[in-house]
């Protein structure tokens, strides 16, 4: 780039107010009738800049994997807004125009966790790399080889696993050809939908090595979304953390894990196991289930297990405040901020 | 494990299987009692003199070994003996009789295969709406009701009340209709054609639907719609060929089962094929004619599973021979 930007650097992914509802109905004597909604994804804003990681965490059922679904497309976001370098992408996916569409799938694409689903077991690994180069003509057909085997040299594998099935292979070695059919048309954002989880521990190492080193190589931007602390440790730059539908906070990656903020993130950090003996663990154990989606807590949602909780909590819903840094928080008792 | 090798393993077992159905058919045939005798009975003014020359020239007086051995022993040559009814080779009778058999088998399960397919894959992309909803009663109210019930309400619809189709028989008893021999034999195979159509569409599409819908759930298909992938050539680049094998499975078992769910169709619609023959042979002891079928529709399962099998290992790379 040469000379300054004529307009600020905005960040390359830009959601605001993601929702996503599932009406619930039950079949009455003549019709169904709506007796609720699921609030899967509860307006949700975040954005992540060119070139950096934003770690997604929360436990199970939180909403991560659906946020990454209604970001692609893959499920019909209910309302809210999705930009990926200022363009609308949620209105170019569901529109009309099929150039327009396809030219945005090239900028984002999917890494999923189970690699033993992912991969179509009746197709060589040449053919479901050569897949994304057909649908999105970018390369004249006798260029594909060359390409399926680049691809494989960039993720760590021989050009002679080409020619094989995926049943042939391990499930670190399917994640590599996952990441390789990502790669295939030179996306600017990939999003990683727990993409080491099912991985044992050895190989999750690798994987993640794979991550961080690809994203060095091609400036990869990454939305990251795990349930695993330490990875998302190792690979993001900031964090965003996730309860019931609902981001309670985000901040750069030193600062949540050393200070978390949000009653729950602390909760959530002092789960992580600490590899020494003699270190007292200050396990911050949460009491009680997670609610129903069915029936979640009014005003905060987290008010239920909170040790924090107070009167305020149960009456209003606490505003997603920005603090320093690009930080953000919504609690109405937050932790106190680390000394500066 | 190599393919030739596979296949001439399997044709070595093939052998002692077909060996042991002929051992059981010809025993139970057999067990039934002698034939001439069962025939002549009800003719009284025929003598003992005449029974017993015909039963010498059947060879029926020797002992059962020994008429298997001879009956195999032709067999095995190609010959499979005459019918006592018609008194005609039975291997040109099956023949005759076979291509009028396929004439309708053949049809009923290719146009059952094709709109199963379409409306296994309308349903699957609608999964729970009303159309799916409504493939699916369709459906199930199709295997639900026994074939021949179909045949008769056929009859009874387009044959008796609105007479637009022949009831019975494969070609005019007269001059053909329009006088076109072809067009006569097409006009006749309508209703059993339907009939067989009717049957295996339904338990066709309730297999593909499901087997649909589970592949759709996959990741590798969301992965195809996150890279653009029209429905279109999702249904048809990933998930059918996914979903073929139980499919393939229920194809070759009709195939190989041709001959023997042959006889109902064939009974209802007084068809002149191989089922038909085999009722008649059975109800009138036609010995050589039971033999003869039934071993033909034990070859035809052996070469159909075998076929399956290869056809297997060629739709999916994850199943080996050994």
């Amino acid at each position: 780039m040469t000379g300054p930007l004529p307009f600020p650097a905005r960040d390359l992914l830009e959601v605001r107010g993601l929702q996503k509802l599932y009406p619930v109905s039950r079949r009455g004597m003549f019709r169904r009738h709506r007796i609720g909604e699921i609030r899967a994804v509860d307006d949700i804003s975040f954005s992540v800049a060119r070139g950096q990681t934003l770690g997604l965490v929360g436990e199970s059922g939180c909403g991560k994997s659906t946020t990454a679904r209604a970001i692609l497309h893959l499920i019909d976001a209910s309302g809210g807004e999705v930009r990926l370098g200022g363009q609308d992408l949620l209105q170019t996916l569901r529109g009309p125009d099929r150039k327009a569409e396809l030219a945005m799938r090239r900028r984002v694409q999917y890494v999923f966790q189970d690699p033993y689903l992912s991969l179509n077991p009746r197709w060589t690994i040449a053919q479901t790399l050569s897949e994304p180069l057909r649908v999105h003509d970018l390369l004249p057909r006798p260029a594909w080889r060359d390409r399926v085997i680049e691809l494989l040299d960039l993720v760590g594998l021989e050009p002679h696993h080409a020619d094989r099935y995926p049943h042939e292979f391990s499930g670190g070695q399917r994640q590599r050809v996952g990441i390789a059919r990502a790669l295939a048309v030179d996306p600017e954002l990939l999003i990683l939908d727990e993409p080491v989880s099912s991985l044992d521990v050895s190989v999750r190492a690798q994987i993640l090595n794979l991550l961080a080193r690809l994203q060095a190589e091609l400036g990869l931007t990454y939305l990251f979304i795990s349930h695993d602390l330490s990875s998302v440790r190792f690979l993001s730059t900031r964090v965003a953390v996730m309860y019931l539908g609902k981001i309670v906070e985000i901040a750069d990656v030193d600062r949540l894990f050393e200070a978390p903020r949000h009653p729950y993130s602390r909760a959530l950090l002092s789960a992580i196991p600490v590899p020494d003996p003699d270190r007292p663990s200050a396990r911050n154990t949460l009491l009680g289930e997670i609610p129903s989606a069915m029936n979640m807590p009014a005003a905060c949602r987290f008010h239920t297990r909170c040790p924090r909780a107070s009167a305020v909590c149960k009456a209003h819903e606490p505003p997603m405040e920005p603090g320093p840094q690009g930080s953000a928080l919504a609690c109405h008792h937050p932790l106190e901020p680390p000394a500066p | 494990m190599l393919v030739t090798q596979f296949i001439i393993r399997r044709l070595v077992f093939s052998i002692f299987l077909l060996f042991g159905v002929s051992v059981i058919v010809f025993a139970l045939v057999n067990a039934v009692g002698n034939p001439i005798e069962i025939l002549l009975a009800e003719r009284p003014g025929i003598s003992q003199q005449a029974i017993d020359q015909m039963t010498a020239y059947y060879g029926l007086d020797q002992p059962a070994t020994t008429r298997y051995l001879m009956w195999a022993g032709n067999l095995l040559q190609g010959d499979f003996g005459t019918s006592i009814i018609y008194n005609q080779p039975v291997w040109q009778m099956m023949t005759s009789w076979g291509l009028e058999t396929l004439k309708i088998q053949v049809p009923g399960i290719l146009i059952a295969l094709a709109l199963a397919t379409a409306m296994a894959v309308t349903a699957a992309m609608r999964q729970y709406s009303r159309v799916d909803f409504g493939v699916m009663a369709s459906a199930m109210l199709g295997q639900s009701l026994p074939g021949f019930f179909v045949g008769i309400l056929l009859i009874l619809i387009f044959s008796y009340w609105l007479g637009i189709f022949p009831s019975y028989g494969a070609y005019s008893m007269r001059s053909p209709l329009w006088g076109s021999h072809l067009l006569d034999a097409l006009w006749h195979m309508v209703l059993p054609v339907a009939m067989l159509t009717f049957f295996n569409t339904a338990a066709l599409t309730l297999l593909m639907r499901s087997n649909l819908v589970d592949i759709l759930r996959h990741d590798f298909v969301t992965a195809a719609r996150a890279s653009g992938l029209p429905e279109r050539r999702i249904i048809y680049g990933h998930a059918l060929r996914n979903a073929l094998i139980p499919v393939l499975t229920y194809l070759s078992l009709l195939f190989g089962l041709m001959l023997g769910t042959a006889p109902v169709t064939e009974t209802v619609f007084t068809w002149p094929g191989v089922g038909y023959l085999y009722i008649n042979a059975i109800q009138q002891l036609d010995y050589p004619v039971i033999l003869g079928v039934t071993m033909a529709i034990a070859v035809m399962l052996v070469v159909v599973t075998l076929l399956t099998d290869i056809a297997y290992v060629l739709i999916d790379p994850r199943i080996r021979l050994d």
